[in-house]
């Protein structure tokens, strides 16, 4: 016994050594500014745990509650998306990331699942979503059915996983309503290893991170496969642009305020009619900015987890003559000449802090053209119909594969005849209708765009009425229905078989609302109109009618007649009482009561 | 004067009044009969029928014959089997019956029933398991009798010189108050389960100390509610980045476990493992203060309950069925080190039915990977801490007789909740008439009441796995029926609900119909009177 533990030792500790290897963890922030005093700031943390490791439920850098759940639910590949804002693409350019971590406005997910069919895999999406809800403290449950999808073009495993495969479900659903805010941020960075309290994800703080333009988090589990060995990778993204003049403001004066006048630099290019007007010339050159200004403190060193090899923490893509003061200096690691990117090391317990001067350059920092535009609105009028018009452009002077998903609610019914595409040719389509109350519309287009051309999608649709119980404490503001997504699907010579994503603004479809009370007041009204019919027939039919001459007074009244007359009486007696009480006081007082005074 | 005169002129305007038909009196009163009729015949049916509120029937007198502990009476029959290879099989019977007696008339089990078998006999029927063997030698015995008790099995060995065959009933004597020392715990924790409950009418009280009164107590409030699953969490905790790594799947290999394998036959077990850095403690808590004396940093005892920063370290409970027990291994800071309790020096504490904290004190430097030899020390408080939280007896020192215990206390306890539970859903249905009782709760209270008889004569006949599984199949069939969603939505929709909503529409209704009716009565009365 003691023998084979001894020789089962040095076994356990290669294959501990051999396990730790493979639980690695890395992370990774980078910034760019952007046109019009914006900032790009990217953080993306990656950690990974081999697939044996995980399946025996020992977590090391990947999150246990997660990883739980992800058992608990057999899902294979699971993509969250927590999103805020719309990314401006005439000013900023292309998506970062090609838009494979972004989600639409609100909470989206879709996952992978393992089921043996289609009810178990129901079953278990609706515990995945019931789960994630109680994670990231959002409205995730209320992905039911009715918003569940099943795309088929649109997405494609990121990991080793073999879509074609029986037994793996795809489903896919969109809260645009939910807004996010920093309690889904908490749970986020309570997943990372360092918690936020060291490396780059001391920077992510609610207040700055939920006041930025444009902002979205990403968590996006696979398991990835090199040959034998399996593991599985959580790769958590927070993306966001930040308005660097809002940003910098002070936390105690947070009010923006117009800068007295003598601060004002008047544009001297511009005709003026008195002495007293200005037109605020407009800033010059790149603006001010460092990392504690912007995000409210500097790095708090650097996260230790994992191995920290050749491990490049803060990358700042500029140009090249724009000048940047690290403090400390030996941060910096090394300047890339080809893409004008720098990057830095942290160290363990120092800080870290980027300042740069404002600088007038020579010619601004390009930026790559956004693959394609699209834009989605509502039309039409009336509580009744409307029509949703999609503009699809390609700036690009070569076509594109773009497959067009659109997922509906139920009460939003389009009418597939007056489908109408112009610009385009359709390769392919898949369409499941609404059924009312059970399952939401799905429409997916696989479409050719010419090059340099913009395509028109119009439908029209019905809207439903819905049942009392069925609409939220404010329907007067309107349902939300889900950004549409469009996927770029790859051109054949590039190896990577993801494509680009970008998504739609959401839209709000006003439906007709009834009017909140109408319960009580039907039980009213049909209460009166049945007394006021049921009354007078019965009365008609049970009454005698006489004369009123020859009617016997009412008991009721004869009553009331004599407790009148009591009480006159006893005013009378009063008053009596009254005048004698004065006549004894010696007062003489005029008592209007004639008949008083005779008594008396 | 002018209120007779108001009198007399009513009087004489009623009198001018000429009597009516008797044909119309007849079909007034035909008018309002009918009405009546179809109010009482069509009306009050329907409403009845259409309000009606679904009440299965429950059996509430075997509902109440449980929790008033008459249905079933608590009791133990312990079967030990004794092999002495030295006696001849009539002295063996003989003796085994002598032995048998003299515990039977021990004082401190109430509840216990002892059935000495010899090999010979127990041969013939296959009784129910026995839950202790005696191996008694008697050939080449020592001088001073001594007994010992297996660590693993339920196996008793003792060694007593026997010279003449009167030597035998010294024997019994000595073996009598063997045994009894080894079940004595287990009769006065049975005893402390039900001594409150009207289960232990009809049993003679059995007097326990204060102190050990309280023990019990703390055992039974520390251990776990019974689940018929348990998830265990070892998670390691600490202030900075190292260490990041523990090879606790060997640690749980070589100490959980061998602890794991034989509770299995009481409950099934899941484990998860994880590692949290930077781990702040909870700004209510004072934190570690160093005391120069001992030179080391010391934690207060009232610093214990919020030692675990529950809103920032993650032991959420693990996803399913049953319920979760944590083990925190916490590893201090370089310069924080050592941390322990200021008042007694320990370093470990657990969390009534909640978990166990132990704190890392290796003196080595801060190493990045825990070993296998640097968790020893607190895989072994951690196993300890595992045994208490599950309510397993500290004593007798043979693990198969304490889980036999545990088998028995936990049946034990399944009854009394269930039955307890029983009589709080037929209280419950008493007295909420307006409740609705679907055909599932009925259902889950028949299979309740026929596990529970079952659990009893298995318990009578000393088939206590066999008891276990009843009482846990009654206990969360009861459970089922008493949180039937159907039956608590019901509580929200009072009764004043229900006259806002009659009275409207009723109401009008009512009155003329109601007036009518009195009126007519009357007047049929005044009839009769003047007729008469």
């Amino acid at each position: 016994m003691k023998l084979a533990t001894l020789l089962a030792l040095p076994a356990s500790l290669a294959a501990t050594v051999l396990a730790s290897a493979s639980d690695t963890y890395s992370e990774h922030l980078h910034l760019k500014p952007l046109p019009n005093g914006a900032l790009y700031a990217g953080f993306n943390f990656t950690a990974s745990t081999p697939l044996t490791a995980y399946e025996s439920q020992h977590f090391r850098f990947f999150p246990r509650s997660l990883g739980q759940i992800l058992q608990f639910t057999h899902t294979s590949e699971l993509h969250l998306r927590f999103a805020l804002g719309r990314w401006d693409e005439e000013s900023w350019g292309n998506r970062p990331r090609n838009g494979r971590r972004e989600g639409g406005t609100g909470v989206e997910l879709w996952a992978w699942l393992e089921a043996q069919d289609q009810k178990e895999a129901e079953e278990r999406w609706s515990g995945l979503v019931n789960s994630l809800s109680g994670l990231f403290c959002a409205s995730l449950n209320f992905i039911d059915q009715t918003k569940t999808i099943t795309p088929i073009l649109s997405f494609a495993p990121e990991g080793t996983l073999d879509p074609e495969q029986a037994n793996l479900h795809l489903m896919h659903g969109m809260l645009p309503h939910e807004v996010v805010c920093t309690e889904n941020l908490t749970p986020l960075l309570k997943l990372l290893p360092c918690k936020g309290k060291a490396g780059v994800s001391s920077l992510l703080d609610g207040h700055k991170v939920f006041d930025a333009s444009w902002q979205t988090m990403a968590i996006d589990v696979r398991p990835v496969c090199k040959g034998q060995e399996c593991e599985l990778e959580i790769d958590q993204t927070v993306d966001m642009v930040l308005d660097v003049e809002r940003s910098m403001r002070p936390r105690d004066n947070p009010i923006p305020r117009p800068p007295p006048v003598e601060d004002v630099i008047c544009d001297e290019a511009k005709g003026y009619n008195a002495h007293d007007t200005c037109y605020p010339k407009r800033r010059e050159g790149e603006m001010e900015w460092g990392l504690s200004r912007i995000f409210g403190r500097p790095v708090q060193g650097s996260c230790p987890a994992g191995s920290r090899e050749n491990a490049v923490d803060i990358v700042v893509e500029i140009p090249q003559e724009r000048i940047v003061d690290a403090v400390p200096e030996d941060a910096l690691d090394t300047v890339s000449t080809t893409d004008s990117q720098r990057s830095y090391r942290l160290k363990e317990g120092q800080e870290l802090d980027l300042r740069l001067p404002h600088q007038i350059l020579d010619q601004a920092q390009e930026h790559r053209q956004t693959l394609l535009h699209a834009h989605r609105q509502m039309t039409g009028y009336g509580q009744e119909r409307g029509g949703m018009h999609i503009v699809i452009t390609n700036p690009h002077p070569h076509s594109q594969r773009v497959v067009y998903l659109e997922s509906l609610p139920w009460f939003l019914r389009p009418y597939m005849h007056t489908l109408a595409i112009s610009g385009a040719t359709i390769e392919n389509m898949y369409y499941t209708p609404a059924i009312d109350r059970q399952k939401g519309t799905q429409l997916e287009i696989l479409l050719e765009v010419p090059a340099s051309s913009t395509v028109e999608m119009t439908y029209e649709f019905e809207k439903a009425i819905l049942r009392y119980t069925e609409y939220p404490p404010d329907a007067n503001r309107g349902f939300d229905i889900p950004p549409a997504i469009v996927r770029i699907l790859p051109s054949n010579a590039s190896s990577d078989d993801q494509g680009s994503y970008l998504r739609t603004t959401s839209l709000l479809l006003p439906l007709p609302t009834p009017d909140f009370s109408m319960p009580y007041n039907v039980i009213i009204l049909t209460s009166t109109v049945i007394a006021l019919g049921f009354g007078s027939i019965f009365n008609l039919l049970i009454r005698r009618f006489v004369l009123v001459e020859e009617a016997p007074k009412s008991p009721l009244a004869v009553m009331i007649q004599n407790l009148v007359k009591k009480v006159k009486g006893a005013k009378s007696d009063k008053k009596v009482e009254a005048a004698k009480d004065s006549s004894s006081a010696s007062i003489l007082k005029d008592t209007p009561n004639g008949e008083v005074r005779q008594r008396a | 004067m002018e209120v007779k005169d108001g009198e007399a002129e009513a009087t004489k305007a009623a009198a001018e009044l000429s009597p009516e038909k008797p044909a119309t009196i007849w079909a007034r009163r035909l008018i309002i009969a009918a009405f009546w009729l179809v109010v009482v015949c069509l009306g009050l049916p329907h409403w009845i029928w259409t309000t009606s509120i679904q009440r299965s029937d429950l059996p509430l007198d075997s509902m109440n014959a449980w929790a008033e502990g008459k249905a079933c009476q608590l009791h133990y029959p312990l079967h030990i089997g004794l092999t002495a290879p030295d006696l001849d099989p009539e002295h063996a019977t003989s003796f085994a019956s002598d032995l048998e007696a003299l515990l039977n008339g021990h004082q401190s089990f109430r509840l216990h029933h002892f059935h000495v078998q010899t090999e010979h006999s127990s041969n013939d029927t296959p009784g129910p398991k026995q839950v202790l063997n005696v191996v008694l030698n008697t050939a080449s015995a020592p001088k001073t009798p001594q007994a010992t008790l297996q660590s693993w099995g339920p196996i008793l060995n003792a060694d007593h010189q026997v010279g003449r065959p009167e030597d035998l009933k010294q024997v019994a004597t000595f073996l009598a108050s063997q045994i009894s020392n080894i079940f004595e715990d287990e009769s006065a924790a049975l005893w402390h389960l039900i001594k409150d409950t009207p289960f232990a009418n009809g049993v003679q009280p059995l007097a326990l100390s204060p102190e050990k009164s309280s023990a019990l107590d703390r055992r039974m409030t520390r251990a776990f509610k019974y689940a018929p699953a348990y998830h265990l969490t070892f998670s390691m905790f600490t202030p900075g980045a190292a260490p990041s790594a523990w090879d606790i799947d060997k640690a749980l290999e070589e100490y959980i476990s061998p602890l794991l394998r034989p509770l299995s036959s009481i409950s099934d077990f899941t484990i998860d493992t994880q590692v949290q850095l930077f781990a702040s403690f909870s700004p209510s808590i004072a934190g570690p203060a160093f005391n120069a004396e001992k030179n080391h940093w010391t934690l207060h005892y009232g610093d214990l309950t919020g030692f675990v920063n529950a809103a920032e370290w993650p032991l959420s409970p693990s996803i399913g069925e049953g319920p979760t027990i944590n083990f925190v291994l916490y590893v201090p800071s370089q310069e924080k080190k050592p941390l322990l309790i200021d008042e007694n020096d320990g370093s470990s504490w657990i969390i009534p039915q909640w978990g166990g904290v132990q704190i890392h004190n290796a003196p080595s430097a801060q190493p990045h990977n825990l070993t296998l030899d640097d968790l020893r020390p607190d895989m072994l408080i951690f196993a300890d801490q595992l045994a208490g939280l599950l309510g397993v007896p500290p004593s007798p020192p043979s693990l198969s007789l304490r889980m036999s215990s545990l088998t028995r206390e936990r049946a034990t306890g399944l009854i009394l909740s269930a039955s307890s539970t029983l009589g709080a859903l037929s209280r419950l249905t008493l007295k909420l008439t307006s409740i609705a009782i679907p055909d599932s709760v009925a259902k889950s209270v028949d299979e309740t009441l026929h596990r529970l008889d079952q659990a009893c004569t298995n318990l009578r006949d000393g088939h206590f796995q066999l008891a276990l599984e009843n009482a846990r199949i009654a206990e969360t069939e009861v459970e089922k029926a008493f949180f039937e969603p159907s039956m608590v939505g019901q509580v929200y929709f009072p009764e004043e609900h229900k006259v806002a909503v009659y009275v409207p529409l009723l109401g009008p209704m009512a009155v003329p119909l109601i007036m009518s009716g009195i009126k007519e009565l009357k007047k049929l009365r005044e009839r009769k009177q003047k007729a008469a």
